[in-house]
């Protein structure tokens, strides 16, 4: 298909304007993509570069989906129209906050939005773990998401090894250049600390046999690290109660198709009373898998020594690691009433509780905070502004970023409809990179 | 002058694409528009015209969020749709059980107001990662031969 065709499609469905911007959108992950993609229907014409610290863009929905659900990875078609038929630029390699300043973009560009999402790992914050819970403070709204802080007291003693963030464990493996396999140890009896999709993504993953995840594209050093356990036995702990728990029904459901796993779960932890009709699916479809699964599980006894646990325990609350260099316990309390405590034997323990900004992160959104700011619109100055994770925090899939996306870009447009910019900056050759600048 | 009408219904992007693909496709013969169903006004409904509804499907089994508005205005405003002529493409992923039924509630939905589908359920499966368009361009052509 041609260009023209496309522009057809676009005027048939929204009226172009005559301005021709130049906008600079810094991060090429679905938010970044999605802005692109309302801005270029409304401008036609505009000069649109995305920049990426990376060589490859898309960002999450490259590095952040897990690599079997290809439906979610497949959105990356929609942004290659992007740059194959749009005229939209992608510069990798590029990093904004070292190798250009966000200054220099707003000198050279008439917009500059900021797309670059949340990435480190929200640390568990116990003792024997590393860091200190995060405070939320990237939200716009101010609200705390429920369960998104770990509760801990101040930390003591050493970070013990075998301790891994989601983050980093999706990044590996999807194949992300800054993340290698060296070290990752997870033996055969796995903790998953976090009750959301991300956790279930993890237990997926590691109940996969090497061929499929080779057959999904994942590196061979990471499905070697995956196979050397051999994982036997995992627990998936999260403080919420099965109503409150995060993953979405589908994503259990999923769990019933592999094979050779018996699932299990304290029947007293499955009902509470204050449950909504919303969540009764929830609860329906995780009693389903556990009465699935030890049925499955009695067909693999003809062949012992094949068959993995996989223990689902709600209502507990990290509380210490312990270890000799590499944990070996996770220690955990009730998080209604607090007398009950549980330990579980460990080889590695896996976080998925979410993101934040790292404090060292070359582009850290408040130093682009001004009184000026309006976070809830996205706008951090004129003719700069934020979207997706760094504008609302880490919470929303894919989908709640193209909604984002399009409030945003709405923004963007009324501001110049309002004369907050002009088009006239010179854009990308304004720039004047060489091409050993990138 | 009869126009084909494109509504999309979509949470992620993907219907608004086979909703443009459509348009360039078909725009050279015939009058096509394109409208989100959020932007879509229920009176605006022609017995003249000719729908094309692309709807995906979201979380389980539900409506994409951009195809609720209008099942809230054809629900609130009960508008009569007897002469309304209209086919469905439905995307949908079939590792679900779900599977493409998004879709599937707008064209009860239409059907229950009197308007009439015609010509193949049109559906894509994204289970293998690959893209509606170039099915739903093919699905359209066949269509539009016979309405």
């Amino acid at each position: 298909m041609h260009r023209s065709e496309v522009s057809t499609a676009t005027e048939a469905a929204t009226m172009p304007a005559p301005a021709a911007h130049s906008i600079a959108i810094v991060g090429s992950g679905p938010a970044g993509c999605y802005v692109a993609h309302f801005l270029r229907k409304r401008w036609p014409t505009a000069e649109i570069v995305i920049f990426d610290r990376l060589g490859l863009p898309y960002g999450l929905v490259r590095y952040g989906v897990a690599p079997d659900h290809t439906g979610t990875k497949a959105v990356a078609r929609q942004f290659d129209r992007l740059f194959e038929q749009g005229g939209v630029r992608f510069v990798g390699g590029t990093e904004i906050g070292r190798h250009l300043t966000v200054d220099q973009l707003r000198e050279a560009f008439d917009v500059v939005v900021l797309a670059t999402g949340l990435s480190a790992d929200r640390p568990l914050g116990i003792p024997g773990a590393t860091g200190r819970p995060v405070p939320v403070v990237t939200t716009s709204t101010g609200t705390q998401p429920a369960g998104a802080t770990v509760h801990g007291a101040a930390l003591s003693g050493a970070a013990l090894s075998g301790v891994y963030g989601s983050g980093r464990l999706t990044r590996l493996i999807n194949g992300h250049p800054d993340e290698n396999a060296e070290g990752v140890v997870f033996g055969s009896r796995v903790a998953i600390v976090g009750q959301g999709n991300v956790a279930i993504d993890l237990l997926r993953l590691l109940l996969m046999s090497p061929d499929e995840l080779r057959g999904h594209g994942v590196a061979d050093e990471v499905v070697n690290a995956i196979a050397a356990g051999p994982v036997r036995h995992i627990d998936i702990v999260g403080r919420s109660s099965l109503s409150r728990a995060k993953f979405d029904p589908a994503m259990i459901s999923e769990l019933a198709k592999i094979p050779n796993v018996r699932f299990l779960a304290d029947h007293g932890e499955l009902h509470d009373a204050d449950a909504e009709p919303r969540d009764l699916a929830k609860r329906d479809v995780l009693l389903r898998l556990l009465a699935t699964a030890s049925h499955d599980a009695d067909r693999t006894d003809a062949n012992p020594g094949s068959d993995r646990t996989v223990r689902f325990h709600f209502g507990w609350v990290p509380e210490r690691l312990e270890g000799a260099g590499s944990v070996d316990t996770l220690s955990l309390r009730g998080s209604v009433g607090s007398d009950s405590s549980l330990k579980l034997a460990v080889d590695s323990v896996l976080t998925a509780i979410g993101f934040f900004e790292a404090a060292d992160a070359p582009l850290r959104r408040q130093s682009h905070e001004s009184p000026d700011s309006d976070l809830e619109i996205g706008r951090l100055g004129p003719g700069l502004y934020c979207v997706g994770w760094l504008r609302r925090g880490p919470q929303g899939t894919i989908p709640a970023n193209r909604t984002d996306a399009k409030m945003v870009a709405d923004v963007i447009a009324a501001a110049a409809d309002a004369g907050e910019f002009f088009p006239g900056k010179p854009g990308f050759a304004g720039l004047n990179l060489l091409p050993s600048d990138h | 002058m009869s126009t084909t009408v494109i509504l999309y219904g979509t949470e992620s992007g993907n219907s608004e694409l086979v909703a443009e693909d459509l348009a360039a496709d078909l725009g050279g013969d015939r009058d096509v528009r394109v409208y989100d169903m959020s932007d879509f006004d229920v009176a605006d409904f022609d017995t003249d015209d000719f729908y094309l509804v692309v709807c995906s499907t979201h979380g389980d089994g539900e409506l994409p969020g951009g195809a609720k508005p209008l099942l809230e205005a054809l629900n609130s405003e009960q508008p009569d749709l007897s002469g309304i002529r209209y086919a469905v493409f439905g995307l949908g992923n079939s590792t679900y059980e779900t599977y493409s039924q998004g879709s599937e509630i707008i064209d009860r939905r239409f059907t229950e107001l009197g308007a009439e589908r015609v010509g193949v359920y049109g559906r894509h499966d994204a289970c293998d990662g690959s893209l509606p368009n170039d099915g739903a361009v093919e699905w359209a052509r066949e269509l539009l031969v016979l309405v």
